[in-house]
């Protein structure tokens, strides 16, 4: 076993191989940055020129690709309120307003550190679980996911407390629009409209795009100014304060780590859900949750955490059993197939060595990342105080550009379009976006399980209460739901107590 | 890095090829290729088919008459009937070919009962190797042993198959297996890929499933899953029944075909040496050892051979279409 790693570490250790992977970060890092195109887009560009590679070299230059890839992607979530990638879209909540307050050095640097320290507990959780991690994803059917599902919305419409309403009504036009395209259990088109492209449903990251990229522009376009609303240049020097920042909050990163390994392990959920979840359950378990939205560097940390570390935990249910736990990983299973490793039960015990290469490469790499990122912080910094009238067509182009590569489809730009001007109005009206990318994400999921479990149950409900990991499931949801009823009840007892106190003797 | 070296001299070649075509002084060389030909993917990288397309064409380039490179697009919408309009309206002059999915493109082409194309007029160049056939597969800790068992379960109870959605080839396949053997099911639906649906057989969530050799040889030979019959016309898994020893020859039949096309109307010369380089790329030692890895065949067939095939496809598709339209 020991030797095993020992090997892959040692496979990495020659200059080429190295190059590779650093080449990839560099991949990565733009990748990441630019919205719309992330790891899919690069490993899918990058997949034909790997063919002169050996095996390993190219995996090592696809794990440099998809360690790198968050980093680049957090640093425009925050500073332009435009997640580079799906999963970054968690980031910018808190991550944007820390850069309006003029404390983006301190985000970008906090997220830097996050990410490394989650990519190193992601692998060693990894390396620990590798053995026995084909158990673990058995134990996942279809009554399992479905129940994650809920279990991911009831944590994140808690989250939207005070407006728990307005949550309500956008988690269920999210769900409602989740629901576009190809019926999976059934078949038969839903919502389509006789429009070809609505077969496969809205897709997420044109969407992503608009709701937040979009929005965001025409935010700043009617607001005019710059995204830095205090007139002081920005305070990069308070980078590696945000480097330290992390280690104020050790928990947080903790607790972010374990949620990215242990959904990045169970296929299906991905890592948007996994960002959100993180960044939830912190808000939750938070003394003043109030605070996040508005620039709380938890808020950062949480997310940038459990995204590296369930890109690491990702690779099992993809190495064990050639089930894609994302589109990136579905990407990278088609350059595992074409250098003649075949994803599945056996690779874990052929391919060893490449495995464990893969997963030193893609930490390496996403510690690596963490401080060639911050070198470009300085001058990516000084785009939060261009005015406006510069920056929003240069944003937008992007954003459209951006959407449009995704696969070449004119849809997209409309689709992007279409989400900018709800994620306008919901920001205009105080509705959070949060629950409509997680309702989006989860939507056609969750429905579907939901099917399947009932046809394994021959319509019957006592599948839920038939197995054990379905019935702790239950339990958390419904503990998740009282949360805030409890914390209502013990908030009020505090209160008449002091009150009590006070008007004794 | 090497290989993009190498890409720009094979364009600079190409132009030169075309240069000297023009100026007519290599009057006797052959006109077809002069500039780059796409690749056409109905699917998202990283699928099947994706990848036999970029397993194969840099093979294939070295066996075109001229020097060009061929481009793999992938052009994944609309469940894969885009890329097939788009083939289907490019021009007809063999710089365009795809990939289709045969009897897949029949299925989505009755679900959505799209009009954009018209699948017996493609001008059909090759296959991608033989079709893939199928085989009954349980979890290797299914009480279930043999044929004999799942035949008695079904006497007994609707057997549990996971499944594709109704728009996949492994529907059809479990659908028209199942009808042919005379076996009661109870389809569980909604599976997104092979892995996905034989590992859930695994899991308990179904009491088989019916999948493709390539897909299903990964589970075999890592022991997670047994081969209860096989669909092929001679069993290529040692004591297990057949379509011929099951008395159901028409098993064989179904299977997936991964068939090489271009536009309506190309040019037989040009549809011919498209065909010629597919065979001797099919041919060649790299594709050969990967096919091997892979547990797949690679052989192609000649235009006329694709047409019919796909006729054939076509006939053994509609037999059975009422049973795949989902209620």
């Amino acid at each position: 076993m020991l030797e095993m790693w020992l090997g892959g570490l040692q496979g990495l250790l020659h200059l080429d191989v190295l190059g590779f992977v650093f080449l990839g970060m560099v991949i990565g890092l733009v990748f990441g940055a630019i919205p719309g195109l992330g790891g899919t887009t690069a490993i899918a560009l990058l997949m034909p020129l790997t063919y002169g590679l050996e095996p390993f070299t190219a995996l090592a230059l696809a794990g440099g690709v998809m360690g790198a890839v968050p980093m680049g992607g957090s640093i425009t979530s925050i500073l332009l309120n435009t997640p580079g990638t799906a999963p970054n879209a968690a980031t910018c909540l808190d991550g944007h307003p820390l850069a309006q307050q003029g404390k983006a050095g301190l985000a970008i640097g906090a997220a830097g550190s996050a990410n490394a320290i989650g990519a190193i507990i992601g692998t060693v959780s990894v390396l620990a679980v590798l053995p026995i991690a084909s158990d673990l994803v058995l134990m996942f059917g279809p009554p399992e996911f479905f129940l994650m599902g809920l279990f991911a919305l009831a944590i994140v419409a808690t989250a939207t407390r005070g407006k728990m309403l307005r949550g309500l009504v956008v988690g269920a036009l999210g769900l409602m629009i989740a629901f576009v395209g190809f019926n999976d259990v059934a078949g038969g088109e839903r919502f389509t409209y006789g429009i070809e492209y609505l077969w496969d449903g809205i897709h997420l990251v044109p969407a992503l795009i608009g709701l937040f990229a979009v929005a965001e522009m025409i935010h700043l376009m009617v607001k005019g100014g710059s995204v830095a609303q205090s007139g002081s240049p920005v305070k990069i020097t308070k980078m590696t304060a945000g480097l330290l920042e992390v280690f104020k909050h050790m928990p947080t990163v903790i607790r972010g780590s374990l949620i990215g390994t242990i959904v990045g392990a169970i296929p299906g959920l991905g890592g948007t859900v996994v960002a959100f979840l993180s960044y939830s359950v912190t808000a939750q378990a938070s003394k003043n949750p109030e605070s996040f939205g508005k620039g709380n560097i938890q808020g950062v940390i949480a997310p940038e955490a459990a995204i590296c570390a369930h890109d690491c935990s990702a690779l099992i249910p993809t190495l064990t059993f050639g089930i894609p736990a994302g589109a990136e990983m579905a990407v990278f299973m088609g350059l595992l197939i074409i250098h003649g490793m075949q994803p599945g039960p056996l690779m874990l015990r052929d391919h060893q060595v490449e495995i464990y290469g893969l997963i030193w490469a893609l930490t390496a790499s996403c510690v690596l990342a963490s401080f060639v990122g911050l070198l470009f912080v300085k001058p990516l910094a000084k785009i939060t105080q261009l005015d406006s009238g510069i920056l929003v067509p240069l944003v937008l182009s992007t954003a459209f550009a951006g959407s449009f590569a995704i696969d070449m489809a004119i849809e997209n730009v409309i689709v992007t379009a279409v989400f900018g001007c709800l994620g306008y109005l919901m920001m205009r009206y105080d509705y959070p976006r949060l629950m409509i990318v997680v309702a989006l994400v989860l939507g056609a999921n969750t429905e579907r399980n939901f099917h399947q479990s009932m046809l394994m149950g021959e319509g019957g409900w006592s599948i839920f209460l038939n197995r054990p990991i379905s019935v702790g499931l239950m339990i958390a949801i419904a503990a998740v739901l009282c949360l805030p009823i409890f914390r209502g009840v013990f908030n009020q007892l505090r209160v008449r107590k002091l009150a009590a106190e006070r008007s004794g003797p | 890095m090497q290989d993009i070296t190498r890409r720009n001299v094979v364009i600079g070649a190409g132009a030169a090829a075309s240069a000297l075509t023009f100026t007519g002084v290599a009057r006797s060389a052959p006109v077809f290729p002069a500039k780059n030909i796409q690749f056409v993917i109905p699917y998202a990288p990283g699928g099947g088919f994706d990848v036999y397309v970029r397993i194969v064409a840099p093979v294939m380039e070295k066996y075109l008459p001229n020097k060009v490179t061929i481009v793999p697009v992938n052009v994944p919408s609309g469940g894969g009937s885009r890329g097939v309009a788009q083939l289907y309206r490019a021009k007809p002059d063999g710089y365009t070919i795809g990939i289709l999915n045969i009897p897949g493109m029949f299925i989505l082409q009755q679900q959505q009962g799209s009009g954009a194309y018209d699948l017996a007029k493609f001008s059909w160049i090759g296959a991608m190797g033989e079709g893939e056939r199928y085989v009954i597969n349980v979890g290797a800790k299914s009480p279930l042993k043999t044929f004999a068992d799942l035949k008695a379960l079904s006497a007994k109870r609707p057997i549990k198959l996971s499944v594709t959605g109704p728009e996949g080839t492994a529907y059809a396949a479990s659908v028209i297996g199942t009808q042919l053997l005379g076996l009661r099911t109870q389809l569980i639906t909604g599976y997104k890929g092979s892995a996905d649906y034989v590992v859930a057989a695994v899991r308990g969530d179904s009491d088989a499933v019916i999948a493709a050799i390539p897909t299903s040889m990964r589970f075999v030979r890592g022991g997670t899953v047994r081969v209860l019959a096989s669909f092929e016309a001679k069993s290529s898994f040692p004591g297990v029944p057949d379509a011929t020893t099951l008395g159901q020859p028409d098993l064989d039949n179904i299977s997936v075909e991964r068939v090489v096309a271009g536009p309506p109307g190309i040019p037989p010369e040009v549809q011919n040496t498209l065909s010629v380089a597919l065979a001797k790329a099919l041919a060649d030692p790299v594709v050969v050892k990967w096919a091997k890895e892979n547990d797949v065949v690679m052989r192609s067939k000649t235009p006329q051979e694709t047409t019919q095939l796909v006729a054939q496809q076509r006939a053994f598709f509609d037999k059975w279409k009422k049973y795949l339209t989902p209620s």
